[in-house]
């Protein structure tokens, strides 16, 4: 599209905020490591790391800002997903990991359309219902558990599970693909946008080596992203979620089946739950019932670090994976660095508000360019049409 | 008259932060005792205007005098406290609370309500003819009647000045003229009344004095008896025009393009059934509240309640909006910003938002958005703006481009031209006429009832959800159409 660049805005607090953020606590981490004689904290290994750290919280929080821009709000993914492990964890040794990993998603899909269904239908608020879920779904665990740590003690199951989950992959060629082609795709449609994600792509690549590998839910996490960020990007689905989002009233008039998008976004949201939960329980090839509490507040973080809008109608995916890195970089820093664990629930909080602070202070920069052009206007006769 | 205006202003200015002048020299006496018109298009500075004068927004220059003393009001509250009150076109009530609590929403002091409270409540409503239930939830009111508990609210401070931003511009017949009323009356009392309207007719027939507003700077400040509609039309768009004017098309005969049988909603439709041939335009007249909408949305499949049978081109059609639109069947709704348009998105996204299929054809989208920009004469800088940022008249021709594709073959246009300067109204009727003239079936629901005239083919009357009549537009006018359409027993006479 020969869309001229507000480039003033593109690269404001407002839309680019959260790379800088990501960029600058990088750097101060860097500098903390190097004055105290670490090793070098930039390292692709620890980079890598820390990805690898972020992967399930960006899986749930791609699906999750996909929810917010429809408008609605799921609490229950942290519990859906650690129902997901307990099944998977409980059903594999007697079925096998591909067809337990199969009932662990379709069972958080069938809580996903339930929760849909009762937001949907009966008409009650999402973070009513979700938070019901998220009480009765631990619940569940709890019952299915009965309360205790579960593993699974079949040998070549647990093979096949960590191989699900920890297996290296190699990412050099790939990565240099995808540069070249966001490059050539910059090239074609003239998007200098695109040539920039290409070029940090690709130097990315070239830095960390042809040896480099990352762990495989670094890959999930970012063919997930991909898709979900071209499906929104591209297609009319993804037009029509921003607009459900933005005014359902409005999109349903326009013939849109607003019903049937929200509900699809709460199948999304814990079909996501459901694949995380997979893998962690191929983790540590055990669930624990109390897991995974509490990680749906870091879910909505990373989507709120990302600038999406609570409101619905705006957001983007790949913001959410940043401010999941962004969160887990702090995480990751706390432990690596040892700067005193006490203080990283006080620096995340502070972090996540300072962040909604320059997402409403600094945003609507695009409503102030206001319209001027309606002058009066000419009044040519009804008459001469006839 | 030597008297001292009740207010004055010289020179008013308002600039924008962002360096856009809203105001740029406006000068406005208003006496006390009077009613004064303050007409403009959209753009014009009324808005901004009102907004200065009811301390909303700090003026940037220029002087304004109340009641002999030089002020500048810094909050709303000085303004009202001066003895102003403003009542503005979108409505801020609150709709969780009751129609008294609402019109106590100012009022001081420590309980939340108090019996003498109420009974001045009681005495206000009265005043205006007593057109609701001092208990009843805002929410569950129809839109008209929430209008009339802005006025009482603007009335409980007993104020001076009333300013009224279009208090008319969503009423019914009916509903008007207790508007009108209480403006005489108000005037009557010594108070002074600053009303803003798009109605050339009730600010010929209701002002003494008028301020026409262009660009930010008064045009015409003149004695009402002075001028005439064409003259005020005029100073509106800067040049001379044409009053609406009815044309003659050639009638239709084909079959039947719309087919609506025995189409019902409980409560709110009773059993309708008419047809509609491509080609012609429908007329839908009625007052606020006779069904007008809930008929469209029936037809349309937005009412799930909605019983009955809508044939188009001989196919039945679902009742789910997807299925409408599928069949052909497009809505422009009657509340542009709550149910036409996306805000957040831009013209091209807002046009596109209908079409079918699996990916984005940019080009395409930016094209077809140009080509309705020129097309409909949308004032843009161009097909990115988003439409939260247009005139209502702009956003208007974007909803109504949205369905400008060829599968449309039937038009329903609620209420396609309120709170739309004369000139984007003319665009539109113009509009409509061409698509019929392309064998679109149009139904046309409108509160301007010279517009129905001027444009339809036929017009269906509605009241209380059916139809009970039918007028031929070349032969009945405007005052029969108000009688048919408000029946024989007015509503209003049943109050005491």
């Amino acid at each position: 599209m020969t869309r001229s660049i507000d480039w003033r805005r593109t690269f404001g607090l407002r839309e680019a905020g959260v790379y800088y953020a990501l960029l600058i606590l990088l750097a101060l981490l860097a500098a903390i490591a190097h004055s105290r004689g670490l090793p070098n904290y930039l390292s692709p290994q620890n980079l890598g790391n820390i990805v690898y750290q972020a992967s399930l919280v960006g899986i749930m929080g791609v699906a999750m800002t996909v929810m917010l821009i429809t408008g609605a709000f799921d609490l229950s993914v942290a519990s859906v997903a650690a129902l997901a492990a307990a099944v998977l964890v409980g059903l594999a040794p007697s079925i096998g990991f591909p067809l337990a990993a199969g009932a662990a998603i379709i069972t958080a899909i069938a809580v996903g359309i339930f929760n849909g269904a009762v937001v949907q239908f009966v008409g009650i608020n999402a973070f009513i219902v979700t938070l019901g879920t998220l009480t009765a779904v631990r619940g569940l665990v709890l019952v299915l558990t009965d309360g205790r740590s579960l593993m699974v003690e079949r040998p070549d199951v647990l093979q096949q599970m960590l191989a699900f989950e920890s297996t290296r992959v190699p990412i050099f060629w790939a990565a240099l693909l995808f540069a070249a082609t966001l490059l050539a795709l910059a090239a074609w449609k003239r998007r200098p946008l695109d040539a920039l994600a290409g070029i940090v792509v690709g130097a990315l690549a070239l830095l960390a080596g042809r040896d480099f590998t990352v762990a495989a839910p670094v890959v999930y996490l970012a063919l997930f992203t991909l898709a979900v960020w071209a499906v929104l990007r591209f297609t009319v689905i993804g037009r029509r979620i921003y607009a459900v989002g933005g005014n359902a009233e409005a999109a349903r008039l326009s013939g849109i089946n607003v019903h049937a998008y929200k509900l699809g976004a709460f199948v999304l949201s814990s079909a996501a739950a459901g694949f995380a939960g997979v893998l962690f329980g191929c983790r540590l090839g055990a669930i624990n019932p109390t897991a995974l509490q509490g990680t749906e507040l870091t879910v909505i973080a990373a989507a709120i670090l990302g600038g999406t809008s609570l409101l619905g109608g705006a957001g983007s995916v790949l913001k959410t994976v940043i401010g999941a890195l962004l969160l887990f970089t702090l995480t990751n820093g706390f432990n690596v660095l040892d700067l005193g664990a006490s203080y990283q629930g006080l620096i995340e909080g502070a972090v996540v508000i300072a962040a909604a602070a320059i997402y409403t202070v600094g945003g609507d920069r695009r409503r102030a360019r206001r319209a001027t052009v309606d002058t009066a206007p000419q009044a040519p006769a009804v008459a001469e049409a006839g | 008259m030597v008297e001292a205006p009740l207010l004055q202003l010289r020179g008013l200015e308002k600039v924008w932060p962002n360096g856009t002048a809203a105001l740029r020299g406006v000068d406005l006496k208003v006496r006390a005792g009077s009613v004064h018109g303050l007409l403009g298009a959209n753009g014009a500075g009324k808005s901004t205007l009102i907004k200065v004068l009811a301390g909303a927004i700090p003026a940037s220059g220029g002087d304004i005098t109340w009641r002999g003393q030089t002020e500048r009001w810094t909050n709303p509250r000085a303004a009202r406290a001066g003895g102003i009150a403003t009542i503005y076109q979108h409505i801020p009530l609150v709709p969780t609370l009751s129609v008294l609590e609402n019109m106590l929403l100012e009022q001081a002091g420590g309980w939340r309500i108090d019996r003498a409270a109420r009974d001045r409540a009681a005495t206000v409503a009265l005043s205006l003819g007593d057109p609701f239930d001092l208990d009843a939830i805002v929410g569950d009111l129809p839109i008209g009647t929430r209008q009339m508990v802005a006025v009482a609210q603007g009335l409980m401070s007993d104020p001076a000045l009333l300013i009224m931003d279009e208090p008319t511009a969503s009423l019914a017949g009916d509903e008007r003229e207790q508007v009108y009323r209480t403006i005489r009356r108000l005037a009557g009392e010594g108070r002074a009344v600053l009303f803003v309207s798009h109605f050339l007719d009730e600010i010929v027939a209701l002002t003494d004095e008028v301020t026409v507003l262009r660009d930010g700077r008064a045009v015409l400040g003149a004695r009402t008896a002075d001028l005439d509609e064409a003259a005020i039309a005029a100073a509106i768009a800067g040049r001379a025009v044409t009053v609406l004017e009815r044309v003659e098309r050639q009638r239709s005969t084909g079959e039947a393009l719309l087919d609506v049988r025995n189409l019902t909603s409980p409560g709110k439709l009773a059993p309708t059934s008419f047809s509609a041939t491509g080609g012609e335009i429908v007329g839908i007249a009625g007052m606020l509240g006779s069904g007008r909408s809930e008929l469209l949305h029936a037809i349309f499949g937005a009412d799930p309640a909605a019983r009955g049978s809508v044939l188009v081109g001989g196919e039945q059609i679902g009742c789910e909006p997807a299925a409408a639109v599928a069949a052909g069947v497009a809505l422009v709704p009657e509340d542009r910003a709550a149910q036409g348009f996306i805000s957040g998105m831009t013209i091209a996204e807002n046009i596109a938002l209908p079409h079918e299929g699996w990916l984005i054809a940019p080009r395409r989208e930016h094209d077809a958005a140009i080509a309705a920009i020129d097309d409909l004469a949308i004032k843009a800088p161009d097909a990115d703006a988003l439409v939260g940022e247009l005139s209502g008249g702009n956003a208007q021709k974007v909803v109504i481009a949205k369905w400008l594709t060829p599968r449309t073959r039937v038009l329903l246009l609620d209420e396609p031209t309120a709170g739309i300067d004369i000139g984007a109204r003319t665009d539109i009727l113009r509009l409509i006429r061409r698509l019929a003239d392309k064998g679109l079936a149009v139904l046309l629901v409108s509160s301007e009832f010279e517009e129905l005239l001027a444009v339809t083919d036929r017009i269906l009357v509605l009241r209380d959800g059916a139809i009970v009549g039918e007028a031929d537009p070349a032969t009945v006018d405007e005052a029969g159409l108000i009688q048919l359409a408000s029946g024989t027993q007015s509503r209003t006479e049943i109050a005491p």
